[in-house]
């Protein structure tokens, strides 16, 4: 590139116009729910789309403790907390017995977990929402922290599979020698070396269950997380926008947090998923 | 008494028999190193005395206690890998001490024996980097330290030297023979290097698909091979094979050239076909019967020369010039002294 001439980079800038846009789209949603969150209704319905003149954070407060965002934000960081630490702590342990434990069937295992990656939530919904009716699940945290974990294991179990399938095997097999049992060789060895697939996995599966609805509106039906409180906030007839923009705000602020702190490694993450296995 | 026996092992993968039936005694303090070419079993073997292969029958003994069964934790084995397999997470001296870890002892304990060990390998300035940061010959320290921390019956090497460069290889050879002598452990060193064999062993072991060719000193296996791959393996550049046959009892016909072995405890057979066996090191006596070698390429070393040559069948042949500084092209006559010619049968089994 950097012996392209005047017309190649003159290009380049053509390029760069789509691109702002595609950016632009990604960006403006944000703008637009912060941007109308600062509004009253009356502000919003005179001017929808015009920077907010009056800011006030009046829509936060009720969001926060009339709507009952309180007790929705605590729902959403319970289940996802606790999705997540079973996820990695699950996957971590079946990534290493796929890949490095000879077990009979282990291949048989291994595809059928890859098997039930391949089947859409959607499908299985009816079975799956008699499952938990019967299993004194409903309406119970615990009945969606399993329910998150039941969904987004495969992928889990085979992006800590395909991981700890590159790591040498001689590893384990020293620490076999130096006196470790299956579960030392997993503690010491196994899951500090997975700290970069964790790492990614615990991201991405955050993002699944923070911003899943589907699951969610199932299962914790009484009470609700954040996402699906913040569908319950449109109205049949009409719909306080600044208030829902305010909830909405609050329920991706922990996720844009996320995101910034870890930006390169969701990117490296997702390639890895991609690339790997 | 013995510190490591092999009774009648078998290993199968499948229905592919890897090792077939060996058996072997070791003394202790004994350095020994089984070699072969790629495929022949022993790393196999080694790793099936360190437990980490299922032996499919046969039973194998450390000091005197039968282990077959036992995981490689409760064998009283250390072993040192090839890729050295050291923590990547771990500091040095947590890499060192980590089965002194696992096995209860506390933290001032574990790390003074490993500072010891260090001592010894003099790696004590490196015990709190990680193994990312040191170099290649240091990182096969710190997996010897490793495998000393442990105080084991048994020490396993399988092909430590193989991921170093030509320099330090050599001088890592040297230090495994002084830890050698100054432990005093037995040691069982797994190499496809027959260098490597001949400088550390006290006995090699040469095995051949999946069974031992021959055990013995290096010396032996050099002067006394029991057959023709033995022969061939041990020794470098390889020994010099030749068609021949037999024209009286003790006396061979090669290449038109008629040869007496005096030394000869058999009578042959008249017309019997045989091969005849000479390293390149004997083609360069000055009286005797003599070859007519046609010269193709000379590899000049300095204090000697490699000659790759033909014979006038066409068989190509190897000598060793040292007096001489040959040029390609020449037609040369190569005498040599009877007594360095081994005779072998057409299974390649040695004719004394």
């Amino acid at each position: 590139m950097a012996i392209s001439g005047k017309r190649e980079r003159r290009s380049m800038w053509f390029a760069s116009v789509p691109m702002g846009l595609l950016a632009l789209s990604c960006i403006y949603p944000l703008y637009f729910a912060l941007n109308n969150a600062l509004k009253d209704n009356r502000g919003y319905i005179l001017d929808r789309f015009g920077m907010v003149t009056d800011p006030s954070f009046e829509n936060f407060v009720t969001a926060w403790s009339r709507a009952r965002f309180s007790e929705y934000f605590l729902n959403s960081v319970i289940t996802t907390g606790g999705a997540v630490a079973t996820l990695l702590l699950v996957s971590s342990m079946a990534g290493f017995a796929l890949a490095v434990l000879r077990f009979p069937f282990r291949r048989t295992v291994f595809v059928l977990i890859l098997a039930s990656l391949m089947i859409p939530v959607q499908v299985i919904l009816v079975p799956f929402y008699q499952t938990i009716i019967a299993t004194g699940l409903l309406n119970t945290r615990i009945g969606l922290i399993i329910s998150y974990t039941a969904f987004f294991l495969p992928f889990s179990i085979y992006l800590m599979t395909a991981f700890y399938a590159g790591i040498p095997r001689d590893l384990t097999e020293a620490a076999r020698i130096d006196g470790a049992r299956f579960l030392q060789v997993w503690w010491y060895v196994m899951l500090p070396m997975g700290k970069p697939a964790l790492l990614t996995l615990g991201i991405l599966n955050t993002l699944y269950c923070w911003n899943d609805v589907l699951i969610s509106l199932l299962v914790l039906q009484n009470e609700r997380t954040l996402m699906v409180g913040i569908t319950a906030l449109r109205g049949e007839y009409t719909t306080n926008v600044p208030l829902l923009a305010a909830g909405i705000v609050l329920a991706a602020a922990p996720i844009v947090v996320i995101y910034l702190v870890f930006q390169r490694r969701i990117v490296a993450g997702i390639a890895a998923g991609a690339v790997k296995g | 008494m013995s510190n490591l026996a092999l009774e009648n092992v078998h290993k199968s993968f499948g229905s592919v028999d890897v090792i077939k039936g060996v058996d072997l005694e070791i003394s202790p303090g004994e350095f020994v190193v089984f070699v072969g070419p790629s495929g022949c079993g022993k790393s196999t073997l080694l790793r099936m005395i360190a437990g980490l292969e299922d032996v499919s029958s046969g039973t194998i003994s450390i000091a005197d206690k039968d282990v077959t069964s036992l995981e490689p934790y409760d064998r009283g084995i250390a072993m040192v890998f090839q890729s050295y397999a050291l923590y990547p997470h771990m500091t040095v001296a947590e890499n060192m001490g980590f089965a002194l870890r696992l096995a209860g002892k506390s933290k001032a304990e574990w790390r003074l024996i490993v500072e010891d060990a260090a001592k010894i390998l003099q790696i004590d300035a490196l015990l709190d980097r990680k193994p990312a940061e040191l170099s290649g010959g240091q990182r096969q320290r710190v997996a010897i330290g490793r495998a000393i921390v442990r105080k084991p019956e048994v020490f396993l090497f399988d092909e430590p030297l193989s991921n170093l460069d030509a320099e330090l290889r050599v001088q890592t050879r040297i230090e495994i023979a002084r830890l050698h002598q100054t432990l005093d452990t037995t040691m069982i060193y797994v190499t496809h290097d027959q260098t490597e064999a001949m400088t550390l062993a006290d006995r090699i072991v040469v095995l051949r698909g999946g069974k031992i060719e021959q055990v013995g000193k290096p010396t032996d296996l050099y002067d006394d091979p029991d057959n023709a791959f033995v022969a061939g393996f041990i020794g470098s550049p390889a020994m010099n094979f030749l068609a021949c046959e037999a024209v009286n009892a003790n006396t061979v016909r090669v290449e038109g050239l008629e040869v007496k072995l005096p030394s000869l405890k058999i009578a042959l057979n008249l017309g019997q076909k045989l091969r005849l066996g000479i390293r390149p090191e004997h083609l360069n006596g000055t009286k005797g019967p003599s070859l007519k070698i046609k010269m193709d390429v000379v590899e000049q070393l300095g204090a000697t020369a490699f000659v790759h040559g033909k014979m006038e069948s066409g068989t190509p042949i190897l000598v060793e010039a040292r007096a001489s500084r040959p040029k390609a092209g020449e037609l040369i006559d190569v005498p040599f002294a009877p007594e360095y010619i081994y005779l072998f049968d057409g299974d390649g089994q040695r004719i004394r």
